[in-house]
């Protein structure tokens, strides 16, 4: 099934800002992420912990809406899904 | 700057730092010369020249718990211009508290995220923002800080003429290396331990 993954700011720089893949039947919003994140070890760092879980500053949305990067895990993706990943920005 | 151009009446502005070269790539109100002079001093300086007619107030002094109600007290709002996520749930909670709009900023190289917190009304800062990023030495490109300090400054006009549509419970996002400005929608936090969730004002 088609799914478009987002990932903003330094995210994107490292990840590529809007990938479209195939995900496969069952897949969670965090096996989604790590998959796609997975080619680029700075890029999968910035984004997951040691333990493959999202870092906790990590903003994750699916169509639009907000989800606990904790739940990531078991919320499953569907066809057409978009999923967006940002980090909050700290600099002023 | 512009909120002094704009007139609006009185501006306090709050910094204990004194100014520094790698300051003046972005923070336009300071010159060469006034390197190793207090930011709060040669800011009330330079606004005022700009506008004889508002009354500018320099506050050399850190914002912290002890020291955040009283710069507030008769504040209508409170302009983020902070790099640090400790200091601004400071911010949020004073807001939440004295229940006046926190108009948030924040930036890192080319991109920028802007929004503009109505307590009782919108999702808190914490809400948003419940966990802060690593602390990194932020690459800062000049032109991000202007143009999502512009931002907030349209957002503080709008607000104090009542006028337009703020940017309340939508968050900004600004991508300046892909010239692209996007926003999402934000959500209270039943469980955010700044506002439990509280949304009960009519603004
Ligand atoms: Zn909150």
């Amino acid at each position: 099934m088609k799914v478009t993954i987002r990932f903003f700011a330094r995210f994107g720089e490292l990840l590529g800002n809007t990938l479209n893949v195939d995900a496969r039947e069952g897949m969670s919003v965090a096996d989604l992420v790590k998959e796609a994140a997975s080619g680029n070890k700075a890029g999968y760092d910035t984004i997951f912990d040691e333990n493959g879980s999202f870092r906790d500053f990590v903003i994750v949305m699916r169509n639009k809406k907000r989800i606990r990067s904790q739940d990531a895990g078991s919320i499953l993706v569907s066809e057409g899904d978009e999923i967006a990943v940002f980090p909050p920005v700290a600099g002023g | 700057m512009y909120l002094a151009l704009l007139g609006v009446g009185t501006l306090i502005i709050a910094d204990n730092d004194r100014v520094e070269l790698t300051n003046l790539n972005r923070q336009i109100l300071y010159r060469e010369q006034d390197i190793g002079r207090r930011k709060a001093a040669v800011a009330k300086e330079q606004l005022q020249e700009l506008n004889p007619d508002i009354t500018v107030q320099a506050l050399d002094a850190t914002i912290d718990a002890a020291s955040v109600f009283s710069m507030t007290e008769n504040a209508d709002g409170i302009v983020d211009a902070l790099d640090d996520y400790q200091i601004r749930y400071l911010l949020n909670r004073v807001a939440l508290e004295n229940q006046i709009p926190l108009f948030h900023g924040g930036i890192s190289g080319f991109f920028g995220q802007a929004t503009t917190i109505l307590p009782g009304k919108t999702p808190c800062l914490k809400c948003i923002v419940p966990h802060p990023p690593p602390r990194e030495v932020f690459p800062v490109v000049g032109v991000t800080a202007g143009f999502i300090g512009m931002i907030q400054a349209t957002e503080v006009c709008k607000y104090l003429l009542c006028r337009g549509d703020l940017l309340a419970g939508r968050l900004l996002l600004w991508d300046g290396m892909q010239g692209r400005i996007e926003e999402i929608p934000v959500e209270n936090d039943p469980f955010c331990e700044a506002c439990a969730g509280n949304a009960t004002r009519n603004w």
